[in-house]
């Protein structure tokens, strides 16, 4: 019997940390349940950002997010990577840590993308056996997420729920449910975002992600930089519905507004998933979003700070 | 390694992704890379076959969605780049700073799991593909493939290829300084310790600088320049400087990277000391004026200890048993 969350508490409405906020979370101490740091971004700093993490994991519970484990890749594990990650982790104690589902690059390079792994059984006995040479260096069950993907393989033999739900039972580990990433992948692959979220296996949901992405009108991207959109909050109220609930985290990485707008973003899944709530009718349509490089999962980089 | 698979049988998960990673990084786009020997390698692709590997959607085709990735590869790493190296992307202006990137990145691809160290061979990388010009010396190698971001050099002064490696040196290192080891939580040299050494002592001593103390020596006035195109509005031009000797020390303190313009004088002891020379052997070796006068000299070192102390440059003095 596998308890709700894999055992996992839930944390309620967290945000991702980003350097931008830094100055306001230390002087306002805002009331946000937790924060969700992107693991690269800390791992090897000594200077101001480790700095700030430290002062804020004594205040706040967190959670390490990582993009660059690459557990599908054919290149061996990055051993010193999984080292650095542990020590980052028994330093601040983040209650679990996550990554995707893809690989970042093979023969040595890294692209720092979240590329898609073809869904076959070679690929997930491949996943399956590194997730556990993971979770046995670092002592911990790891969570995995869904990416959003904008091409699918010819050559797959399974629907991504199917891989998603093989791997977490085989590998013993938890899913983070990208439910913006499902929305997204969903128009990109004309698969049916309800289906999707209705087959993982509920239990093992440790974590979801919230975020806004661009539409393309013939594609959508994950560009985490604009409010979650209607559809994307009501697959959100499905999934909250068939795991109990679990820590939801907003994910805002590319013009990214001042801290209040954020949380305030986050903190509409209350009303979203009030008993009274009801979807507007008609949903409307959602406008192509302008501006910005609109590349797909930006990733928050830090920025030196000199005088 | 395995060649070209004519059997009708998906190829292995490693062939999927070398293949994968070598369309969507070539420099001329997914369709490019497809067309390309090392893609074609690996999985043979004739002309309109790539669905035969890459589904497409309603809306869009194989080629189209392949494109997506290759788009954001670029775009992504050359962002990056930008935010590690600001005020050179300033200089250039966008468009030349990301021509040059692009060109960096083909030659050094990121080969880290972290962000961080993807400018790391920029400045190197400049170097290596300087533009030959009049000043140069004989050893200067010119570019050898002549990109949009190098031909501005034809219309500016000579040696302004030095200008953007030392800017990149200097963005690079501000860079490394902000995030590397520092001592904000450990004691440092105070002024009064100086005071304490007995004057004996002194040529004998040796200063521990701090972890986070870097020097640049420039053949342009590079951290002024930073300086003016850091206070510029976004579309102004700002002059590019003389070529002039020029020296900086970069450090943190409380998180934040501080700059100091240094002399040679200044310059070539705080190197010295950062060898771990004894201060007399640091001045001693330092390039004095020979009609210099001693007590204005005395006058100058007491000056710039003091000042290098308070500023934070030294750790610890250590006086050899």
């Amino acid at each position: 019997m596998i308890p709700p969350r894999l055992g996992h508490p839930h944390l309620g409405l967290g945000i991702g940390l980003r350097t931008v906020h830094f100055g306001h979370i230390l002087e306002h101490r805002p009331a946000v349940d937790w924060f969700e740091i992107i693991s690269e971004n800390f791992m090897d700093s000594q200077g101001r950002p480790r700095h700030v993490l430290r002062q804020i994991a004594e205040r706040y519970p967190l959670v390490m997010h990582g993009v660059s484990l690459s557990i599908g890749s054919v290149d061996p594990l990055d051993m010193e990577y999984l080292r650095r990650l542990k020590a980052l982790a028994s330093e601040i104690k983040p209650l679990w840590i996550s990554d995707h589902v893809c690989w970042t690059g093979v023969a040595g390079r890294n692209t720092h993308d979240l590329l898609p792994i073809p869904l076959t059984e070679e690929s997930l006995r491949h996943v399956v056996e590194r997730i556990r040479i993971v979770q046995d260096v670092l002592e911990r069950p790891f969570v995995f997420e869904n990416p959003s993907t904008y091409v699918g393989f010819t050559g797959s033999t399974m629907p991504e729920w199917e891989f998603l739900t093989r791997m977490a039972r085989d590998a013993d580990c938890g899913l983070l449910l990208d439910v913006n990433n499902v929305y997204v992948s969903s128009v990109n692959h004309d698969f049916d975002p309800e289906e999707f979220i209705r087959s993982v296996p509920h239990e093992r949901v440790v974590q979801f992600h919230i975020a806004g992405h661009t539409n393309r009108h013939t594609h959508l991207i994950d560009t985490h930089d604009s409010p979650v959109i209607d559809p994307v909050w009501k697959l959100y109220r499905l999934a909250h519905e068939l795991t109990g609930g679990v820590s939801t985290l907003l994910e805002w990485d590319a013009k990214i507004p001042p801290f209040p707008e954020v949380h305030a973003e986050v903190l509409k899944a209350r009303r979203h998933l009030a008993a009274d709530w009801t979807d507007p009718d008609p949903e409307p349509m959602e406008p192509e979003s302008p501006g910005g490089s609109g590349v797909s999962c930006p990733l928050h980089h830090i920025v030196a700070e000199v005088l | 390694m395995s060649g070209p698979d004519p059997i009708a049988r998906p190829a292995g998960l490693g062939v999927v992704q070398r293949w994968f990673e070598t369309v969507i990084t070539h420099p001329e786009g997914a369709e490019a890379g497809l067309g390309s020997a090392d893609a074609r390698h690996l999985i043979d692709l004739g002309p309109g076959a790539l669905e035969t590997v890459i589904t497409r959607s309603r809306a869009l085709t194989a080629a189209e969605r392949l494109a997506i990735y290759a788009n954001a590869y670029h775009t992504r790493l050359l962002e990056c780049l930008g935010e590690v190296f600001p005020m050179l992307k300033r200089m250039l202006g966008e468009e030349a700073f990301n021509d040059l990137a692009f060109d960096y990145l083909q030659v050094y691809p990121s080969k880290s799991y972290t962000l961080n160290e993807l400018g790391r061979h920029f400045p190197q990388y400049l170097r290596e593909t300087r533009p030959a010009d009049d000043t140069d010396d004989a050893d200067d190698v010119g570019r050898a493939e002549e990109s949009d971001a190098g031909e501005p050099g034809a219309m500016l002064m000579p040696g302004w290829g030095d200008l953007l490696i030392e800017l990149a040196r200097l963005e690079w290192a501000i860079y490394q300084v902000f995030d590397g080891p520092g001592v904000e939580d450990q004691p440092l040299l105070q002024v009064g310790d100086l005071a304490i050494i007995p004057p004996e002592d002194w040529p004998r001593v040796q200063l521990r600088p701090v972890p986070c103390l870097q020097l640049l020596a420039t053949r342009f006035p590079v951290n002024e320049y930073f300086t003016a195109l850091r206070h510029a509005e976004e579309e102004q031009v700002v002059p590019i400087p003389e070529p002039i000797d020029s020296y900086v020390a970069l450090t943190r303190r409380d998180y934040i990277v501080r700059r100091y313009e240094l002399s040679a004088l200044e310059h070539g002891l705080l190197s010295a000391l950062m060898r771990g020379e004894s201060i007399g052997d640091a001045v001693a070796a330092a390039a004095w004026d020979p009609d210099g006068d001693a007590e204005e000299i005395a006058g100058r070192l007491r000056l710039w200890f003091r000042n290098w102390t308070a500023e934070g440059f030294f750790q610890s003095v250590v006086v050899p048993g």
